[in-house]
């Protein structure tokens, strides 16, 4: 007789019961200050469905980083549930979260983050070497296919210092779907590039919402509102609309 | 193909040549030390055991009247748990080294060179055995003869007649201590030899081998039958000599100093380690927001750890390569030197394979273990916190007591202020940094004070001595006579009578058992009589009083003898033995004697009641009008004729210089092995301060942007980054100091009661605070100023966006 051992990650995933990828039921986000508690989300209620393309945007202070970092886990609730693609972060620690995200989530930083010993490619390839996702002789032609993919296919065996802006953005772009996740979740990824590159961001981006990806974007651009399927407004920690 | 994570591994290295080499030499210098000290202790050990062992060293020496025949060899070789005996003689004479300069001989009386089996030595050179009328000569004895062999010299017998015999060739004897040590020549002579010198070639010592060797208690029951039955049959039993079975009369010295160097050593890859383990730090620290980005990717702590663990062991695996092969060349050096020093052969210069791998764990497991820590809280560290560092610090200035009182400091120059609160900022790395300086520098100083404490040891035991001559007699003469005798030699300034006799522990059979070796010097135990108030020692009391006027059955035990009566007390009565007497007395004080065989001083009273010399004296001290060595040497000759001239023969004659040279040539070496230690220290100290100021600065890039983009000049960035630097240096020089004390009492209690049987002074060494000082500040200043230097040529842009 087997003995079963319990996946606290198993554990976490609920049975997929409609299109809806992520959702927040009355999360809040307290932070420890000087001046005694800050709380930077209260009470936040959000659905995400398959396919959106989500904004996020608010002043600045008003908890929209706050927001996304829950949803990536890169946060933790102080109260609430947060499910992410059929999971309930909540429920998984440090190591399970690094798996999850890994797999299920994309994330893409202002300012870019590749590490800069790498080659594009390498970076792109990182995800699917800790994750362990593709076989090891499929990496890089999955990482080729994908800078193709942003438009950077010719810049992959440079290291990111020798690329532009708007082209290290396009490779954290290729990593954040180096292991195919369903979700994006990208902070201000525009926010540290020219009006053209920005430009040009957002249509890849809209591109991939189009293939089926989902994605979660805080910005502070108002032009971008085109590209957008839906606008969560955060104001003091909670939805205003 | 290799995953990106460990091309990030090999380029990161790439990237940080300069820090990765600090490491890799840092380590590096440490398994050299340990590399270098474990291959030559285990060479020597081994080797010395194996020379010594060579010699088929005797379990005992017993010395019989009258002489050992063959009948009684052959009577003796049969009794129960004797495996082995041969009959010998050893001599105390003397040897003429230079006109009217004498200097003690020993002569080793061999009935039968080829077939000898016991205590043996083996041929150098020239001839074997030596004709009657000639002499061998210990090969590392001959420079103390100022001649050549072929060359005759001028021996002078206890029976006071002198005549010259020739030096026909060299032999080497490992089971001594070497010559030039003991300031004593050693020759082998024939038994016609003998009686050509002292007019008989009887031979009074009956070596024995006994079948179990494994401690002093199983030679010492057969040993004590045979003198028992060698009574019965009529001979008289006067000395037995039991040496430390199997066991070179410097081994317990060399194996003590090894230990300190080994444990030196240890001291130095630790400190390498926690150098890589705190560059290893100041890297993570640099990288974290790269180790929030894997995280974000999908990365899991220990994924992360097994990159830079993997880091840690490349560089201790680049060390070993680095340090193993100088270390085992320095080891057979190391070896060959203490064996020359020691007067033994190395037979071979084989390192086991234990000492290869040990040199690979400590070179690659010692550094991967304290480098563990660091990194496993680092790779923990929340994407969020990684993603969050800036490079400026996350611990807030202000919020404890120190810093408001650093706060509150005026007065000072605005850039050096603000470098004292930065020094305090970040606490983390200043601990850290401030942890690797202070132990380099307390190993360092603790090194240099042991050394101190050594020297001072060796100078307070000069210091007791308040002598320049001391002369044995080889037979008691009257009092007055010996003084009429030397009255009118010039330059004395006082005389007084030190009379000796060998004497042992009680035994109920009535043996006289010492732990004495072949050569009567090495663990010997002497009665010595002295006038209660004399000036010529000035011994240092540990417990109850010296020796005073009525003090009758009174005795004080210097520590050595101490160590033969484990438990005595002042107050205690003690039983000797002395030439087959029972000797009651009672201890009334135990004195420091350093570097001093095991004595017992008594009243001239109670040694002449014991001893029945009344009015009789074996040997005198003397002190002269001046104290340097052409003085002392001419002195002593005359004093030796002036003797002579009057009968008395002078069995052997101690200048304090030579004394001096004796004791210098048992520690010469510890000294430099200290010094040696010392100074690769100071190279993984200096490694250690260029590597972790150089870090801090590095990190701190950033802040120096946003210094810089509020109007600080690139030298005001510079100024404030060494100001800093000599702030921490300086902490960490008191800490040190601190530090060294303890460390500096603990090697040398241990190394003291190993090597004297008494600890080692605690003695800060100013010197070494001085020079420590020097290498922290200037360290300080070099290690910073060139990394800041570095870091104010940059853009403000750059330094901003700096990861």
């Amino acid at each position: 007789m087997f003995t079963q051992v319990a996946n606290p990650i198993k554990e976490a995933i609920l049975p997929a019961s409609s299109s809806r990828l992520i959702e927040l039921r009355g999360v809040t986000k307290a932070y420890e200050v000087a001046s005694g508690q800050f709380l930077a989300l209260k009470g936040i209620d959000m659905q995400v469905d398959a396919g959106e393309f989500v904004a996020v945007v608010g002043k600045s202070g008003s908890g929209k980083s706050t927001l996304i970092n829950v949803i990536t886990g890169i946060d933790d609730a102080s109260s609430g549930e947060v499910l992410v693609a059929s999971t309930v972060v909540s429920k998984l620690d440090q190591e399970q979260l690094s798996i999850w995200r890994g797999k299920s989530v994309g994330v893409v930083f202002q300012f870019f983050q590749l590490l800069p010993t790498l080659t594009v490619a390498e970076n792109v390839i990182l995800p699917m070497d800790f994750c362990n996702t593709y076989p090891v002789r499929e990496r890089r032609e999955r990482a080729i296919s994908l800078l193709e993919k942003v438009g950077i296919a010719e810049q992959a065996d440079k290291l990111p210092a020798h690329l532009s802006g708007g082209q290290q953005q396009r490779a954290a772009i290729a990593r954040a779907l180096a292991n195919d996740p369903p979700i994006l979740v990208a902070d201000e990824p525009t926010g540290n590039l020219d009006t053209q590159t920005s430009e040009d961001v957002m249509r890849l981006f809209s591109k991939l919402v189009e293939e089926g990806k989902t994605v979660v974007m805080v910005t502070h651009e108002r032009d971008f509102s085109r590209y957008f399927t839906r606008t969560i407004m955060l104001a003091d920690g909670q939805v205003v609309s | 193909m290799i995953g990106p994570r460990w091309k990030k591994l090999l380029r990161d290295l790439q990237a940080a040549q300069g820090r990765m080499l600090m490491m890799v030499l840092a380590i590096a210098v440490g398994v050299f030390s340990v590399g270098t000290i474990l291959s030559a202790y285990t060479i020597l050990t081994r080797e010395i055991s194996n020379n010594y062992l060579g010699t088929n060293p005797a379990s005992a020496l017993l010395e019989v009247e009258p002489g050992v025949d063959d009948a009684l060899l052959a009577e003796a070789g049969g009794r129960s748990g004797i495996e082995a005996v041969e009959a010998s003689s050893t001599v105390v004479a003397r040897v003429e080294v230079s006109p009217n300069q004498w200097m003690p001989l020993l002569l080793f009386v061999i009935k039968d060179f080829d077939t000898m089996h016991i205590n043996k030595f083996n041929p150098e050179s020239g001839e074997w055995p030596p004709a009657e009328g000639h002499i061998l000569i210990e090969r590392e004895a001959l420079s103390l003869t100022n001649t050549e062999v072929g060359n005759a010299i001028n021996v002078e017998t206890p029976n006071g007649s002198k005549q010259e015999v020739v030096i026909s060739g060299l032999v080497h004897d490992p089971g001594l201590a070497p010559a030039w040590q003991e300031q004593t020549v050693y020759g082998y002579i024939t038994p016609a030899t003998l009686a050509m010198l002292d007019g008989s070639s009887d031979l009074h010592i009956l070596k024995v081998i006994v079948e179990d060797q494994s401690s002093v208690q199983a030679i010492e029951a057969p040993v004590s039958e045979l003198a028992a039955w060698l009574k019965s049959q009529g001979y008289a039993v006067h000395e037995v000599r039991i040496p430390p079975p199997q066991k070179h009369p410097h081994q317990t010295q060399m194996v003590a100093i090894l230990t300190m160097m080994l444990i030196f050593s240890l001291m130095a890859l630790v400190l390498s380690a926690i150098l890589t383990a705190t560059m290893i730090g100041g890297l993570l620290a640099q990288q974290v927001r790269q180790i929030g980005v894997m995280k974000a990717v999908g990365a899991r702590s220990r994924q992360i750890a097994g990159i830079y663990l993997a880091l840690v062991a490349l560089i201790g695996s680049a060390a070993v390569v680095l340090g193993l092969p100088p270390s085992l060349a320095a080891g057979r050096g190391l070896a060959g030197l203490v064996a020359q020093l020691l007067n033994f052969t190395l037979y071979s210069t084989d390192i086991p394979g234990w000492v290869y791998l040990v040199q690979f764990l400590a070179g690659v497991l010692v550094p991967f273990l304290i480098a563990l820590g660091p990194i496993f809280k680092t790779t923990r560290v929340t994407v969020r916190e990684a993603i969050n560092d800036f490079g400026t610090s996350k611990e807030t200035f202000g919020s404890r007591r120190l810093d408001s009182w650093l706060g509150k400091i005026q007065g000072l120059d605005s850039t050096l202020m603000l470098a004292l609160r930065n020094t305090f900022r970040r606490r983390g790395r200043l601990l850290l940094t401030l942890s690797l300086l202070s132990v380099a520098g307390g190993i360092f100083l603790a090194a240099l004070n042991v050394k101190t404490a050594w020297e001072q040891n060796l100078a307070d035991a000069a210091a007791d001595r308040r002598y320049d001559l001391e002369i044995r007699l080889n037979s008691p003469a009257p009092k007055e006579k010996v003084l009429s005798a030397i009255g009118d030699v010039p330059g004395i300034q006082q005389v007084e009578a030190w009379n000796y006799e060998p004497a042992a522990k009680y035994r109920p059979d009535g043996l006289d058992i010492v732990r004495t070796y072949p050569d009567g010097g090495h663990g010997s135990f002497t009665l010595r009589s002295l006038p209660p108030e004399t000036e010529m020692v000035r011994l240092t009391i540990l417990e109850g009083r010296w020796l005073q006027s009525g003090d009758t059955d009174g005795v004080v035990l210097n520590h050595m003898a101490r160590a033969l009566f484990p438990n005595v007390k002042v107050g205690d009565q003690i039983q000797l033995m002395l030439d087959g007497k029972e000797v009651d007395l009672q201890v009334v004080g135990i004195a420091r004697e350093l570097v001093t065989p095991a004595t017992a001083y008594v009243l001239p009273e109670k040694f002449a009641e014991v001893t029945g010399t009344i009015e009789q004296v074996n040997g005198i001290r003397i002190v002269m009008n001046k104290h340097d060595a052409v003085t002392r040497s001419n002195v002593a000759g005359e004093v030796e004729r002036a003797l002579e001239a009057n009968g008395m023969n002078v069995k052997v004659s101690i200048l304090e210089t030579m004394l001096d040279a004796a004791v210098s040539g048992h520690v010469y070496i510890l000294i430099v092995m200290l010094i040696v230690m010392s100074v690769l220290i100071a190279i993984v100290g200096a490694l250690g301060l260029v590597s972790s100021m150089g870090t801090s600065v590095i990190e701190r890039t950033r802040e120096f942007g946003i210094m810089r983009s509020i109007g600080a000049r690139s030298n005001t960035v510079l100024w404030n980054v060494i100001s800093e630097g000599i702030f921490i240096g300086l902490m960490s020089w008191v800490i040190a100091v601190a530090m060294s004390l303890p460390l500096s009492l603990s090697i040398g209690r241990l190394i003291g009661n190993l090597a004297f049987r008494f600890p080692l002074p605690l003695i800060l060494s100013p010197s070494a605070v001085v020079i420590w000082l020097a290498i922290i500040v200037i360290g300080s200043i070099a290690a910073s100023a060139y990394p800041a230097r570095n870091a104010s040529r940059l853009t403000i842009r750059e330094t901003l966006v700096y990861v």
